[in-house]
């Protein structure tokens, strides 16, 4: 039994089918095999990818008459001939259900969640009052990462984080800890590269400080299950917690020298 | 004394078995990589020592393993064996469903993984000496049918499981009150129901691997000697495994963030144990303890709760189940000294517990107290002073649900009796809550209740306390928003859509067989005439 | 598909009952007599009958013993018609003339090391009315222990040493047993049921088979010992250890008395450790838990 067929209409049904499998089960599996992290691809886009390859297919097709004739003929066969009156009377049923199942589908209303437009790092005050004690933000460092007693505040820092941070932000730092999936927006994971990395340490200081409920308006303070750690930390807790974030996450904050040289970005 | 062992010593001891030079060395390198490991990533809960008492430990429950008793839970060996070496990697691969315990397969590398079950192995004497221990023989599982499921129930009847467990697996049997993990810590007999948290993993292989090796250090034995004795089949045991997996759904079940209230014009159920809400969709909503504001929460009972909602346009009817091993209080004493050993053992104290004995069940439905016009909404707390909730508060101690308007958590201030237009009635059976609650769209009191309006996603919130867990006031578990929607009835412009469709096509695919068909016929002439001449 | 097994199970249990009510309830060493299954494997004494000494002696107990609790059995109908009175969990049993019971007396210093002895009898440890009979069982390393279910509920045998592996075995039929043993010396192993939580059960574990289990008189012996001067041990669960010097004499027998008096109590080995909290400043706090002495 011959597996590639001869004929052009064949041959383009194969290619789509091959097509279809390579872009549904390739892209998800055959990166991992390489070591590299993968997701398989949304249904849109397996859609585009799909109308490339048939435009691709038909214009090879038509290129040269004898083959768009070969191309034509089980088409019209099925049009025409007969014997096959059951697959044409098939597909004038079938198709237009399709159709119209695809519309139906459309047309329904649906009830999803209204978009939620949140700013994950929100512009900071230039200074913030922490237990009644004002502090700048702009130009803060941290006082005790020069202190040179770094692997000592890093210990204190991981005691503090296993007690209370722990929970939601996951002992990988990646925002999966047992707590993590039963809040929305979920707990921030340290390891991306869009988070601390980007952040200076006063900022950081700041959003720890004052917790969700600290957030303006455009950061969602209704919604953010961060506690405000003023409640139960002192100002020194909170830095060693930050020497530990960016040791553990292996990752360095922004200087105040970056962020002048690129105004605008968050700080 | 073992429970003050010093790094150094397993580590040395362990080296000086090695006989040549050679191997010393490459496990020492080993050692000192497991080490590394550990002491960034697992000391943090087990301890520097091992003795799973590091800084998080005390927050936990179930607490951190002690690595010095060589005791693990997940095994492929006998009660009181020691763990097999993949044993032990499995775990750090795969975690510990249902505990704070990651799976690491992905954080650390292979050599990381295996130098850490090395230095794991070094926190106790167990391991320098006696045999490799030896695998049980656990075959593969038969396939699961009605007669393996009806037998299994059997044997769940017949070997006690539910003296812990539950009749319905829930883990309310009576003894569950008194249960403790080889510590002394109190022991939460688990939910058959919710195979997801399964400490050893849910699938049907994982079960009737707990039921031959037990989990060591916990209440639940090993049921080999039911096999050694003959008084059982090892079929009958993986039918017994087959039926604990049936408790559970076939997926774990997924978040969704929109509650569909589906509009149904017959009459809504008025109980709940109505059949009808069978067919009516289960919604998964997750809660964590309340870690927020003080005095936090982390041993929350209730880590789930299922939601169903059904509306006529009128009244919306919303269920709300969950598991919970007693109807607090429980007339069982055992369950009071239960909580307070929940409350005794958990850390942190902030200001300090503020239950007593006799704490009821509750559960409170929240919404915002108006529809936000833009994205703000209160707090997910029970709201502010600026945005105050509004709750729909259960508690089993009435038996009743009240409405009330809160501005911050356990602030609630119940709304005169004249303005009460909810109700509900609830159900405990078998160890899981069923509360129905009922209130009318709109109310008469339009300032302060919210009126629910149609295909509107309305934001909802739900908290949850089990008062034989110790829970009370601001300890208790929480959800972050999600919503709500009534479904309105489909538009009939909606059907015209398909319909419209389908005309069109089918004219469309009938014109162009016509003419395939026109122009064959033609050909054919053509080609007849052609001939004919 | 049980019956077959479920029926042997039944026979054998109905024995191990009349044995052990046969028994009375008499000296805690009386369930190691009766097993009369493994036969000791032929070894000398290594002590000589002619010279070798023995120790009597009495534990008494002075002042108000500690008050047991009532056993609420109404959830096991089986286990509670074993008894003929209301059960109760009894951590000091005192005899009429003071004695105390479920003392565990062994040799803990002085006997050179180097002395093989016998295989003993397998020791019998059985699970009937939902309790444990009997309370304290008196075992060498090595030695067999019959553990038996003579109760038809779910029993699990829940062992928790720190020397020695701990297991977890359930017995959900009537008439099942097991066999085990604990190669290292440990005093106490304590055994529970999770599923009746008022079972409790202490195995003592000597390396030689110089221990004895007072009775209900408080009263023990330990026989053909090789004369000499010795540390004598006695442990209770409630009042904690007591120890004295002994001197056996050649082919004599010495008396010796130990005294418990209720201000001892609480040095017990906790079977379900008691947690300690201890606060430190702002908040931190560390559970620790509290350890054998």
């Amino acid at each position: 039994m011959r597996l590639w067929p001869s004929e052009p209409f064949g041959q383009t049904v194969a290619i789509l089918a091959i097509a279809y499998l390579l872009i549904e089960l390739g892209i998800p599996y055959i990166p991992p095999l390489f070591g590299l992290a993968s997701a398989p691809a949304p249904d849109s886009v397996v859609f585009q990818y799909m109308l490339t390859v048939l435009m691709g297919v038909l214009i090879w097709v038509s290129d040269n008459e004898e083959r768009w004739r070969a191309f034509k003929r089980p088409i019209q066969r099925v049009l025409v001939e007969e014997k096959r009156k059951p697959i044409r009377v098939a597909l004038l049923v079938l198709v237009p259900v399709l159709v119209a199942f695809i519309a139906f589908d459309q047309a329904r209303p649906s009830l999803s969640a209204p978009p939620s437009f949140r700013a994950i790092h929100p512009a900071p005050p230039g200074s913030m009052t922490f237990r009644d004690r004002t502090i700048p933000i702009t130009g803060l460092e941290n006082p005790l990462r020069h202190e040179g007693r770094l692997e000592a505040h890093y210990e204190e820092g991981k005691r503090i984080y296993y007690r209370n941070c722990l929970v939601c932000h996951g002992d990988l730092l990646d925002g999966q800890g047992p707590y993590g999936p039963a809040f929305n927006p979920a707990p921030l994971s340290f390891q991306d590269v869009g988070t601390i990395q980007q952040l200076t340490e006063s900022y950081v200081f700041w959003r720890i400080a004052k917790g969700g409920a600290g957030l303006p308006n455009e950061g969602g303070p209704w919604n953010s299950a961060m506690p405000a750690w003023e409640e139960f930390l002192t100002e020194d807790e909170i830095w060693t917690v930050i020497i530990f974030l960016y040791e553990q996450a292996d990752k360095t904050p922004r200087t105040w020298e970056e962020v002048a040289g690129s105004e605008g970005g968050p700080q | 004394m073992t429970r003050t062992i010093l790094l150094a010593v397993p580590v040395l001891a362990l080296a000086s078995l090695s006989t040549t030079a050679a191997s010393a060395d490459a496990q020492d390198q080993e050692l000192s990589l497991g080490k590394d490991v550990y002491d960034r990533w697992c000391a943090g809960c087990h301890g520097v020592d091992g003795a799973g008492a590091g800084p998080g430990a005390a927050t936990m429950l179930p607490r951190p393993r002690d690595f010095t008793r060589a005791q693990y839970q997940v095994r492929t060996t006998g009660t009181g064996e020691l763990p097999t070496d993949a044993d032990i990697m499995h775990v750090i691969d795969v975690g510990m469903p249902g505990t704070a315990m990651p799976g690491w397969e992905d954080a650390l590398s292979r050599d990381e993984r295996e130098a850490l079950v090395a230095y794991l192995k070094s926190f106790s004497r167990f391991f320098e000496s006696g045999p490799e221990p030896t695998p049980l023989e656990f075959g593969s599982a038969p396939s699961s049918s009605e007669a393996t499921i009806t037998e299994g129930a059997r044997l769940y009847q017949e070997i006690e499981c539910w003296q812990c467990h539950g009749q319905a697996g829930r883990g309310d049997g009576s003894a569950a009150a008194t249960l403790d993990d080889d510590l002394g810590f109190p022991n939460y007999a688990a939910d058959l129901t919710r195979n997801w948290l399964f400490n050893g993993g849910g699938a049907v292989e994982d079960i009737y691997r707990v039921l031959r090796t037990g989990l060591d250090g916990t209440p639940m034995p090993t049921f080999s000697d039911l096999i050694e004795s003959d008084i059982v089949t090892d079929d009958q045991l993986w039918s017994l495994a087959h039926y604990v997996r049936s408790l559970s759904p076939a997926r774990a079940p997924a978040v969704r963030e929109v509650i569909t209230a589906t509009l149904d014009e017959s009459e809504l159920p008025s109980t709940p144990d109505d059949e009808r809400w069978a067919s009516v969709q289960p919604f998964y909503v997750p809660l964590a303890g309340q870690v927020i504001v003080k005095p936090r929460w982390f041993s929350p009972r209730v880590t789930n709760i299922w939601v169903r909602a059904l509306h006529d346009g009128e009244d919306v009817v919303l269920l709300v189940s969950w598991t919970d091993p007693t109807q607090s209080p429980s007339s069982d004493p055992d369950w009071a000294s239960f909580a307070q050993r929940v409350v005794d053992t958990m850390e942190p104290k902030d200001e300090g517990s503020t239950w007593e004995p006799g704490a009821p069940d509750r559960l409170v439905v929240q919404f915002p107290q108006t529809l936000p016009s833009g994205l703000e909404r209160p707090h997910f707390l029970q709201g502010d002073a600026r945005r105050p909730a509004y709750l729909w508060s259960w508690s089993s101690e009435e038996d009743r649900a009240v409405e009330m308007v809160a501005e911050g958590l356990a602030t609630g201030q119940q709304q005169p009796d004249e303005n009460q237009q909810l109700s509900a009635v609830s159900t405990w059976s078998e160890g899981e809550w069923r509360v129905l609650f009922r209130r009318p769209l709109m109310t008469p009191d339009i300032a302060a209740d919210l009126q629910l309006p149609l295909a509107t996603a309305v934001p909802i919130a739900f908290q949850a306390w089990d008062g034989d867990n110790g829970e009370a006031g601001k300890q208790n578990a929480v959800s972050t928003w999600y919503f709500l929607a009534l479904e309105e009835a489909t538009p009939a412009t909606v059907f015209m859509a398909p319909v419209a469709a389908f005309v069109l096509t089918a004219a469309f695919g009938l014109g162009v067989v016509a003419r395939a068909q026109r122009r064959y016929t033609e050909a054919e002439e053509r080609a007849g005439q052609a001939g004919g001449a | 598909m049980f019956k077959l097994p479920y029926l042997r199970n039944l026979v054998t249990s109905s024995l191990a009952t009349a044995v052990v009510m046969g028994c009375g309830g008499g000296d805690g060493d009386g369930g190691a007599e009766d097993a009369g299954e493994a036969t000791a494997a032929v070894m000398e004494h290594p002590v000589d009958a002619a010279t070798a000494g023995s120790i009597t002696g009495l534990v008494i107990f002075t002042g108000t013993p500690s008050e047991g609790d009532m056993i609420d059995m109404s959830e096991e109908p089986a286990c509670a018609e074993v008894h003929a009175t209301p059960p109760m969990r009894m951590p000091a049993v005192v005899g009429a003339d003071g004695g105390l019971a479920n003392v565990f007396v062994h040799l803990s210093e002085g006997l050179d090391p180097s002395l093989q002895f016998p295989a003993e009898e397998a020791a019998v440890l059985d699970q009937l009315g939902c309790e444990y009979v009997p309370h304290v069982v008196a075992l060498s390393t090595g030695q067999q222990l019959t553990v038996r279910n003579s109760d038809p509920v779910l029993h699990n045998v829940n062992t928790t040493p720190t020397e020695n592996r701990g297991f977890n075995r359930s017995q959900p039929q009537v008439g099942m047993e097991f066999q085990t043993s604990f190669p290292t010396a440990e005093v106490m192993i304590p055994v529970r049921c999770d599923v009746h939580g008022w079972m409790e059960s202490y195995i003592g574990v000597t390396a030689h088979p110089y221990h004895a289990v007072t009775g209900e008189d408080g009263s023990f012996a330990l026989e053909r010992l090789p004369p000499g001067t010795y540390t004598l041990e006695a442990w209770h669960e409630l009042y904690g250890t007591v120890t004295q010097s002994v001197v056996v004499p050649e082919s004599g027998d010495v008396e010796v008395m130990f005294e418990f008096d209720e201000s001892m109590a609480g040095r017990h080995v906790p079977l379900r450790p008691t947690l300690i909290i201890s606060h430190e400043r702002d908040g931190r706090a560390t559970a620790v838990r509290a350890t054998q002495q």
